[in-house]
């Protein structure tokens, strides 16, 4: 009976209504109702917050090892952010000064 | 940097190798991650006796809920006790993911605790007769337990450094609600001061145990050098010592209280505190579960896990009533 007694749960809250979820840590309990009052009591006894979940551990996906190893090699990705157009501003310079008719180049 | 995209072909020693180089660089390691043994073992001793220790520790103070001078004093310790036993589910859950692949659980770490193959921190096999235990507990156990405790923040295992985050924010509220009790026992009536300093005097030796002896050649064992090594802690037992030293002896001072030991002193020379070596053989009994309060406390544990079975039975009869989000 009790090897299978408790389940893992992961709790997540949201502290406010416009900041995203957070996972706060992990819990066991023998079952979901229960895994909420628990993660009621051991999180939250003191702050405030919008919004709390738990979820059965088992139903989620994560990274394992490699998987987070090979992700963190896709670098150079500067095309997709705003760091990878800072030459913008000595651009325009350039622009106005050849339309002013001034020294280009 | 080995091909980790193949992780399960490497060797032990690639496995080894690669483990180290991810320690060395500050990187934390995860719960599923491949880890050595001697790693996986240490953080599993480390961690449940500081889990258990949080349990067993609101045991003396947990005396002190219903004798509470005031309504205040009663609140704020009953919310101590309350922090503690969170922080003793959160290094529990800590333990039991690193225990999982060895096939123990919650139920193993509570047999090991009754039958003393677990230890507890020395501090908690003491009494606690007065109030004022409750305060210098407050006060001083636990600001032993923040040096520690902040020490340990930096560790290798992520889910231990994660879980020390929010148990540090918790101590903090403890070690304001210690000074507060200390503060309102030294500017009260004699009785009171007298109180605060036989408390003291009681809390002294197993202040300076707490951080354990000074090497392992004191007490036969110690797992600091491997903590060391792989970076599930950064300093040893004696530097926070002297942390704990500097902080506290001139507050101690300022308090009104003499510290029962003579020889304490600041070698300015060293650079360091000089002080009476605790009895450390005693003390090594004491952990081993030998201590004035030792069956007493683990009785009250038993008892309380004993009296909560019937709620467990009857828990697993219920089935999950799913309540559907959008």
């Amino acid at each position: 009976m009790v090897k299978e007694f408790y389940q893992e749960y992961e709790v997540f809250s949201r502290r406010r209504s416009d900041l995203s979820l957070e996972h706060r840590f992990s819990i066991l309990a023998p079952n979901l109702e229960m895994a909420y009052v628990l993660a009621k009591e051991n999180f939250f006894r003191r702050e405030q917050i919008h919004d709390l979940w738990v979820v059965k551990r088992s139903d989620i996906r994560k990274m394992t090892e490699e998987e987070r190893e090979a992700f963190k090699r896709l670098d150079n990705k500067h095309y997709r952010e705003t760091k990878g157009y800072a030459d913008l501003p000595s651009k325009w310079r350039k622009l106005e000064a050849m339309n002013t008719g001034g020294e280009v180049q | 940097m080995v091909n980790v995209a193949s992780f399960e072909n490497l060797t032990e020693q690639e496995k080894y190798a690669h483990f180290m180089e991810r320690i060395n660089k500050g990187e934390k390691i995860e719960a599923e991650d491949w880890m050595p043994d001697d790693y996986r073992m240490n953080l599993i001793k480390l961690i449940s006796m500081h889990g258990i220790s949080e349990i067993m520790g609101a045991l003396p103070e947990k005396e002190w809920v219903p004798k509470a001078p005031t309504l205040h004093r009663k609140l704020a310790i009953m919310a101590k006790v309350q922090d503690e036993m969170g922080h003793g589910q959160l290094l529990l859950r800590v333990a039991e993911d690193l225990m999982k692949p060895l096939g123990k659980n919650r139920e193993d770490i509570m047999q090991d605790l009754f039958t003393k193959r677990l230890k507890f921190h020395n501090v908690f096999h003491m009494p606690a007769p007065t109030w004022a235990d409750a305060a210098i507990i407050a006060w001083l156990v636990d600001g032993a337990a923040i040096l520690t405790q902040t020490m340990l923040l930096k560790t290798s295992y992520g889910p231990y450094g994660r879980a020390l985050k929010r148990i540090c924010q918790e101590e903090s509220f403890h070690a304001k609600h210690g000074e507060s009790l200390v503060l309102a026992l030294a500017s009260g009536t004699t009785y009171q001061k007298k109180m605060l300093q036989e408390a003291l005097n009681r809390w002294w030796e197993s202040l300076l145990v707490f951080f354990g002896p000074k090497s392992a050649k004191v007490v036969g064992h110690s797992k600091v050098d491997i903590n060391i090594k792989y970076k599930i802690r950064s300093k040893t037992n004696e530097e926070l010592r002297q942390e704990f030293l500097t902080k506290y002896v001139p507050k101690i001072k300022k308090l009104g209280l003499i510290i029962p030991d003579e020889t304490l002193r600041f070698d300015e020379e060293k650079g360091e505190w000089v002080y009476q070596e605790p009895d450390w053989k005693k003390f090594k009994e004491i952990t081993k579960g030998n201590g004035p309060m030792t069956d007493n406390r683990l009785a009250l544990r038993r008892e309380s896990y004993e009296n909560t079975k019937w709620v467990r039975e009857a828990l697993t009869h219920v089935k999950d009533k799913k309540i559907l989000v959008g």
